[in-house]
């Protein structure tokens, strides 16, 4: 169809003004050609996007991740992956309707296409061109799918689909990936041969990720950012097998912020040399009893893990499905202004610390993948459910964002945790902390309580004591699992918390950390595993040359 | 498509996007924290160290290790009866362009150990049927020769395997028992002579990263030009491999192997929403084999000539009549229609369809065809082809194979899983590395006694439609790929996506392009209406996709006429042309002028 040319005109002098007005903005989005490209796609998008008969988008976003990365991994002193890539993601959401409902739903939630390398204006314009109008389609026939799926359900309280959020300009410095790798090939191949000092360690890996990303974000509210981050990620595993079968497993990971806070290759030959040691000693251990109730003491390391397993995910707050009336999908969703933890305890997240008592923190960053300023959040305090953490999704009660929209490279923006902080207003030492162990021991006529150093995947120890009642001798023991951890003990259970922290670090999807004093539970089931033992290998591993 | 189908892949609906997807994939499970499995070191291997064996680090380790695992498992009960080791070493490069800039490149070496064990016999094994997989495990290998740390992966695969073969025979043998005798009672596992080879000469071919990167962005910069075509891509993948294997029975193989490709994937839509596709493939075993960049440049200007009109040309109805395929369409019909059909485990399979099972010494095709594979064909009238190998993924020598001679059907592709009345590999057991082998397709020829020449093809097209008094018939210039359904579960078809097609009349009228074409049918009944065929014989080189993963195969036939060809409708999207012209071709923010004819508002 041609168009009047008269509209076309008054059409172009309407959007030069504005592009000047844009780029006048941003004097740092003048430099760069990603922004640059970002904008002027933006504002044709805004300005001209249409059918026939369907509305306009009223919100549309770009994002762009530019991750560079170096992966290496080692085994039996020998590098088996060494890798350097680089890639640009981009996702575009766009949204028709309004804030009040809109068409992020299904096929609307937006789409994800490969970026251009080079900083090159037409390649990058070309992609976001056929992502939006990709995505526009997409949301128009979501909005509409979204419609007749509501008309199924009767809904209690209308809630905004999406939150309004003041827009945000901010640029900041680029983040490069520079580094020499030899030397951290030849550490993973030192830190992998020391499976030669002991025959019976099955396998040894040592392994890398240094990972800097670039992220840009152009939403048609205003918001321009431009922010950069680097993790440096080393990680050392293996495992052996008990002479009854029992697979044992030992790893450790350093994550950092920055390459300098790496630790020197004498640091990890020795924690490597550690963990094969407690490889010998759980091996040597023995099998936990068949069932124990009573009390159990985390170290701050175990509990890390535990809140990070058990109240994280809890403190989302994530719409249920459509039609669902919970608050929240997780088990706190009806817990708002009640009890959850026991009353010394407080949960705050605070995005926009770098470091904890020395730890470095992985949940920083200072606006969220939404556009809005990361903020320091109270969650519980003294033990009671008081605010979730809340992208620009809104839930019952909670119509704005705190700044916790975070996305992986290609996921949308959630809810996510930052830096997930537990405080106590009673703190123990651990000194104490045992003693009381043995103290609510004694009480109940058992001989010994259980002290749990560190936890594996799916909240199973791997370094677990028996703590005898009546010497305070420490026992090495194997294969138990917890029998009913879960959010019912947390909240009733713990009776005591330590005075040092320790912090548990997740880097998938979306890098976060959560520290935690000791806890100390009053009860809890500690049963043997009944995970299948797999037969020794059928013969003995080759001798070596050496 | 279910994982059961077999695909051609020149590639088949954006191939570029389909490697480049998965090498996404593999770079985004990086992001995870299981690693990748790609390396780079510069290319240390020169052209032709002598071929001494024991001065092979990696190929003495294998052997040892192997020896080892013998001596000590065949202490066991149930003890393997045959083992071997296989290492692949893999370096290669991949780089993506779009529109004059780069989407991606990356350099990558990986070397993926397999160790196989066959626990019980011959006779019986734990590899029998659908128990197939069992008789592998696979992993990474130490980039460099590390003796060590080679030997003690290799001892990892080894126990680990034997657990879950010996594990795997128990239950075949119980389920032997238990059920009824199978129709087809061959072993599993066929006699073959070990064979001792050491050829470390990996031709040395360098792509320049710069250099290829930069040629990269200026091929897929041409695209620029065209306003019409919204998507485009150009890969350039090369890869060197080196093939280690060693076997119980005494086999000691080194070979080489490389391939390079160029892929050029050219994407638009038709106003009614269909997807139209170009995609354009050449391959060499050296980058100055490719073609130079004056070419590439016509290829794609003929490519977005070619959209430009399928988007203008009408959709097609269903028909059933004559039709003219070229010989590269013919190819590809071959390769799904018969080859697929040809490889020697799908005679035997419970699941299998066994089309040509007991056809063995029957006509099959018309007297005037014949069918050979042979893996051992570098090239064809001039022709690279893809499907060349030295020696299989099983330590078999490559063999040429007549398997349809004078239109009889008189052999398979055959792996070392024995069928009836035919007890031995012929060289065709194939895998990606990783996987168990199965007889696939290597080189698959089709040539002709009956032909006329090229120019004539069409006239004889135009006889055919007089003769059977029908409005039109069809000519297929060209096709994307296919795929075929070969299981009994399913109905026995197959689909060959052509990408240019003509409608031709027999009043002398201009040809007309359609578009939204599909050739469907069963196989016998297709292979037994062609007519005559042309003279020239054309290649068509490609990716495979099958149960034991993706192999490079060629295809090669002459132009050929069909009597009867029964083509239906494309199912496709109703997406809608991209509603703002393209950012380079938008002059309404620049000069306030209106743009092309492209899109709009409707």
């Amino acid at each position: 169809m041609i168009r009047s040319a008269k509209n076309l005109a008054l059409l172009s002098v309407f959007l030069l003004a504005t592009a000047v007005a844009l780029s006048a903005q941003n004097p740092a989005a003048a430099d760069d050609p990603v922004l640059r490209a970002m904008l002027a796609e933006m504002q044709r998008s805004k300005s001209q996007l249409k059918l026939a008969d369907v509305q306009a988008p009223y919100y549309v976003d770009y994002r762009l991740m530019d991750v560079d990365q170096f992966v290496a991994e080692a085994a039996f002193g020998a590098v088996r992956t060494s890798l350097r890539t680089r890639i640009r993601m981009l996702r575009i959401v766009v949204r028709v309707g309004d804030y009040k409902q809109d068409s992020y739903y299904g096929q609307g939630e937006g789409v994800v296409d490969v970026g251009p390398l080079d900083d090159d204006e037409t390649g990058l314009r070309h992609q976001l061109w056929l992502g939006t109008d990709r995505a526009y389609k997409a949301a128009s026939e979501a909005l509409t799918a979204k419609q007749a799926e509501l008309k199924k359900y009767s809904v209690d309280q209308q809630i905004d689909d999406f939150a309004h959020a003041s827009p945000v300009q901010f640029v900041r410095p680029l983040t490069r990936l520079e580094f020499s790798p030899e030397p951290w090939l030849a550490t993973l191949q030192e830190a992998s041969g020391l499976y030669k000092t002991d025959p019976q360690v099955q396998s040894l890996n040592a392994s890398l990720r240094f990972t800097v990303t670039n992220r840009y974000f152009v939403s048609s509210e205003g918001s321009v950012v431009r922010t950069g981050d680097s993790l440096y990620l080393v990680f050392v595993g293996g495992y052996t097998q008990a002479a009854d079968g029992m697979r044992l497993d030992r790893s450790h990971g350093y994550q950092v912020r920055q390459m300098k806070d790496l630790p020197a290759k004498a640091e990890v030959l020795s924690r490597t040399r550690g963990l094969l040691a407690s490889l010998k000693q759980l091996r040597d251990a023995p099998v936990s009893e068949e069932e124990y109730r009573g009390p159990v003491l985390l170290s701050a390391d175990a509990a890390a893990g535990l809140v990070s397993e058990l109240v994280g995910p809890n403190l989302l707050g994530n719409r249920p499905m459509l039609g669902q009336n919970a608050r929240t999908l997780g088990d706190w969703a009806n817990n708002y202004k009640s009890r959850v933890l026991p009353d010394f305890l407080s949960v705050v997240d605070d995005p926009t610390l770098t470091s904890f008592e020395g730890h470095t923190l992985l949940g920083n960053y200072e606006i969220d993948d939404e556009g809005v300023k990361a903020s320091r959040v109270s969650l519980v305090e003294k033990g009671q459910l008081v605010s979730y953490l809340l992208s620009r999704e809104p839930i019952r009660d909670f119509p704005n964002s705190n700044g916790h929209g975070r996305a992986s490279v290609t996921g949308p923006p959630i809810s996510s945790l930052g830096n997930l902080i537990v405080q106590t207003s009673d703190p123990l030492s651990t000194d104490d902390l045992k003693k009381k162990l043995i103290e609510a021991c004694k009480q109940r006529n058992l001989p010994y309580g259980y002290f749990v150093q560190t936890l594996g995947p799916r909240l199973t120890p791997r370094l677990l004591y028996r703590i005898s009642t009546k010497d305070g001798h420490e026992e090495l023991v194997r294969g138990a699992v917890f029998g009913d951890l879960d959010t019912r003990a947390l909240r009733n259970d713990i009776v005591a918390a330590g005075k040092e922290f320790n912090t548990e670090d997740r880097l998938d999807p979306i890098p976060q950390s959560v520290v935690s004093p000791a806890l100390l539970f009053d009860e809890l089931e500690v049963k043997r595993g009944d995970t299948a033992k797999q037969k020794l290998p059928d013969y003995p591993p080759p001798a070596g040359t050496e | 498509v279910t994982p059961d189908s077999n695909k051609l892949l020149p590639g088949n609906s954006g191939l570029v996007k389909l490697v480049y997807l998965n090498l996404m994939k593999t770079f985004l499970r990086g992001l995870a924290l299981s690693l990748l499995p790609l390396f780079f070191v510069p290319v240390a291997r020169g052209v032709d160290p002598a071929p001494v064996h024991t001065s092979d680090v990696l190929l003495s380790t294998m052997q040892r290790e192997l020896q080892r695992a013998q001596a000590k498992l065949g202490q066991l009960d149930p003890a393997p009866y045959f083992a071997s080791y296989s290492v692949y070493d893999q370096q290669g490069t991949v780089m993506v362009g779009g529109l004059g800039s780069l989407l991606n490149s990356t350099q990558f070496n990986r070397r993926t150990g397999e160790v196989t064990l066959r626990v019980g016999s011959a006779a019986l094994d734990n590899t029998h049927q659908e128990s197939r997989p069992s008789g592998m495990s696979s992993g990474l290998v130490p980039l460099e020769d590390d003796p060590d740390a080679a030997a003690r992966v290799l001892w990892q695969l080894t126990y680990e395997e034997y657990r879950q073969a010996a594990q795997t025979y128990l239950n075949v043998k119980t389920a032997a028992a238990v059920r009824t005798q199978e129709e087809d009672t061959s072993a599993d596992f066929a006699e073959a002579k070990p064979e001792v080879h050491v050829d470390y000469a990996m031709p040395a071919f360098h792509l320049d990263r710069k250099e290829w990167e930069d040629r990269v962005r200026r091929y897929s910069s041409n695209f620029r030009k065209y306003p019409e075509i919204y998507s485009s891509a150009v890969m350039v993948v090369g890869e060197k491999t080196q093939m280690r294997f060693v076997s119980t029975a005494g086999a000691q193989l080194a070979t080489p192997g490389t391939i390079i490709r160029l892929m050029i994937e050219a994407e638009t839509r038709a106003d009614d929403g269909m997807e139209l596709l170009r995609v354009e493939t050449f391959q060499s075993a050296t980058p100055e084999g490719l073609p130079s960049e004056t070419e590439i440049a016509a290829k794609i200007a003929k490519m977005a000539s070619d959209l430009k009109a399928l988007r203008a040309a009408p959709t097609a109805e269903p028909f059933d009549g004559p039709a003219l395929l070229s010989g590269r369409a013919a190819a590809v019909f071959f390769h799904e229609v018969l080859g697929h059909r040809l490889e020697g485990h799908r005679q035997r399979g419970d699941q299998e369809g066994q089309t040509f099972t007991k056809k063995i010494n029957q006509q099959v095709l018309p007297q005037f065809l014949s069918v050979i594979d042979d893996p051992t064909l570098r090239s064809l009238n001039g022709m690279d082809l893809g499907g060349w190998y030295q020696y299989d993924d099983e330590g078999i020598p490559a063999q040429r194979v007549d398997v349809i001679k004078d239109g009889i059907l008189r052999n398979f592709l055959m792996s070392r899983m024995p069928i009836k009345g035919f007890a031995q590999s012929n060289g065709h057991g194939r895998a990606q590395p990783g996987l168990m082998a199965t007889g696939r397709q290597g080189n698959l020829i089709v040539s002709s006694t009956h032909t006329a020449k090229d120019s004539e093809m069409r006239q004889k097209l135009i006889d055919e439609i007089k003769k059977q008094g029908k409005p039109y018939g069809l000519y297929f210039e060209d096709i994307q790929g296919g795929f075929t359904l070969t299981t009994r579960s399913l109905p026995q078809s197959f689909q060959i996506l052509p990408v240019l097609v003509w409608k031709v009349y027999p009043d002398g009228r201009a040809d007309e392009l359609v578009r939204g074409v599909d050739i469907v049918g069963t196989p016998l009944a297709a292979l037994n209406r062609i007519e005559i065929t042309g003279e020239k014989t054309e290649v068509f080189n490609g990716v495979c996709g099958a149960e034991s993963g993706s192999v490079p195969v060629s295809a090669a036939a002459p132009a050929m006429l069909f009597s009867e060809m029964e083509v239906q409708k494309r199912a496709h999207s109703r997406v809608r042309p991209p509603i703002l012209p393209p950012p380079s071709w938008d002059k309404t923010t620049a000069a306030g002028l209106p743009t092309s004819d492209f899109g709009g508002q409707r």
